[in-house]
């Protein structure tokens, strides 16, 4: 996995997290004293299933670098099906992505429980990495993938 | 009774947006007898000096074809948005960039490579031909819908706006009965709500092209695995295409309360992907199946690209 490399970019990054589990998850981590980079901004949303493809696509509109969205395992979902069709929605927006240049790998889904605060941060702590070697978001205005 | 004066204009357009008016059958001779063309370059000759000529506003109504592709549409958009009381966009292209909008995929570089080779055989704006200056209206990097450059009032869908939509507008017009502003002459719903096809909500577990299976006219085309973009479309159509066992492409442009048309459809089409039963074992039956749609912008921004979030490729 990617590793923290300093070249002084903190990417902008969106995290959409699912109330019952990853925001959960995300607060453990908070109330463990568990570090983890701060360039995520989250969202708490109802269930991952609520995140649809216009949410995302406007996110990194408006400028974030990359977007995280949290769900609950499988099997968990308090709505039966809303992490499976955020699943199947990050398939499409992938390859959407991709078509107008976009690297994918900007969009990460990771299924994060409320009792998983160790999870949430190894999550973020990656992701950030990743992001930070990616650079800026060509959609952001300033980067160019 | 003073007639009515409209003006026609097109842009970056196929043509097929000009002909389509003429497909208002009988109706053409009501629009002949309580109206002028001042300005059709289709099938008029007008110059530009003379709608510079022109008082602001002495054009009742511009029907505006075509996206903006160069710095002259874009300067006569401008002008004719002076000149007219009410523009209306008219067609696809001039609505969200139509099917030219997917030329946003590609760099104005890469439009240039491919159609004239190397850098040295582009066409230069100023060049001098058989000894006379010629200017080249500048080629803009990316295609913008009508309302990116000027304020639009009406809009007319359709690629081209089918002969009921184009009817109604008419009928309006002539009736003295143009709606408010920001009115889109087509309906309100979307296109399944006029399909006559029944809509069974199955799961799809196989997406194919129309030539790949005989289709049950009765039914849904989602129904059957072809992608049909009737929820994320707005209706006026009569649903045209499923009524001739093609599914819809989106044409019309999506309904009032849809931001962008393909983010909809790209919703809708992965609710309905699966067997089913769900699962962590399913994903990668879900890849395969999703796989199948091997152009996912084509298929999902075929006329609304340049109008969407995304609005073309992200790099230059
Ligand atoms: S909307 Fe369709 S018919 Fe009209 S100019 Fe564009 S491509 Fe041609
Ligand atoms: S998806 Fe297409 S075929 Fe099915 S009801 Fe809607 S418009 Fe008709
Ligand atoms: S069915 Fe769809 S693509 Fe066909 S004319 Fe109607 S809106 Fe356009
Ligand atoms: S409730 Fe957490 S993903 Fe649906």
């Amino acid at each position: 996995m990617a590793k923290l490399n300093d070249n002084g970019f903190e990417p902008k990054i969106v995290a959409f997290l699912c109330r019952w589990c990853s925001y959960a998850g995300a607060d453990l981590a908070g109330v463990s004293r568990m570090t983890y980079p701060a360039n995520i901004i989250p969202m708490r949303v109802n269930c991952s299933g609520r995140v649809d493809a216009g949410m995302v696509m406007a996110a990194f509109e408006k400028g974030a670098d990359g977007v995280l969205i949290g769900g609950c395992h499988p099997g968990d979902c308090h709505y039966v099906n809303g992490n499976y069709k955020t699943r199947r929605r990050v398939i499409l927006l992938k390859r959407a992505l991709a078509e107008v240049g976009v690297k994918p790998q900007r969009l990460h889904l990771e299924w994060i429980s409320a009792s998983e605060g160790v999870k949430f941060q190894r999550t973020v702590t990656e992701f950030t990495g990743l992001i930070k070697e990616l650079g800026p978001s060509p959609m952001s205005g300033d980067g160019e993938d | 009774m003073e007639k009515i004066r409209i003006g026609i204009y097109w842009a970056a357009s196929c043509g097929g947006c000009d002909v389509s008016l003429l497909e208002i059958d009988e109706q053409i001779l009501d629009v002949a007898a309580k109206a002028d063309f001042v300005l059709w370059p289709c099938a008029t000759d007008t110059k530009y000096a003379d709608l510079r000529a022109y008082k602001d506003g002495s054009i009742d109504i511009v029907l505006f074809n075509g996206a903006i592709r160069t710095e002259e549409n874009r300067e006569i958009a401008k002008l004719l948005r002076d000149k007219a009381k009410h523009l209306v966009a008219y067609g696809s292209c001039a609505q969200m960039g139509g099917v030219i909008g997917l030329a946003n995929l590609s760099s104005r570089k890469e439009i240039f490579t491919t159609l004239f080779g190397a850098k040295t055989h582009w066409p230069k704006e100023e060049s001098i031909q058989d000894g006379y200056p010629l200017h080249l209206p500048a080629f803009l990097d990316r295609l913008l819908p009508l309302g990116d450059v000027v304020e639009v009032d009406y809009v007319i869908p359709g690629c081209p706006p089918p002969r009921e939509m184009v009817s109604q507008f008419f009928d309006a017009l002539l009736g003295g009965k143009l709606p408010e502003k920001g009115a889109v002459f087509a309906a309100e719903k979307n296109l399944c709500d006029e399909c006559p096809r029944e809509r069974r909500e199955e799961r799809i577990t196989r997406i194919v092209r129309p030539h790949e299976i005989e289709s049950d006219p009765e039914i849904c085309l989602l129904d059957q695995g072809i992608i049909c973009m009737g929820p994320a479309t707005r209706g006026g159509c009569g649903a045209a295409c499923p009524m001739a066992n093609m599914p819809c492409t989106g044409c019309a442009g999506p309904t009032a309360n849809i931001t962008d048309q393909g983010a909809t459809m790209l919703n809708t089409i992965a609710s309905l992907i699966g067997t089913g039963l769900e699962g962590e074992e399913e994903l990668e039956a879900e890849e395969a199946i999703l796989a199948e749609i091997d152009d996912v912008i084509g298929t999902f921004y075929r006329f609304s690209l340049a109008a969407s979030i995304f609005k073309g490729a992200q790099r230059e």
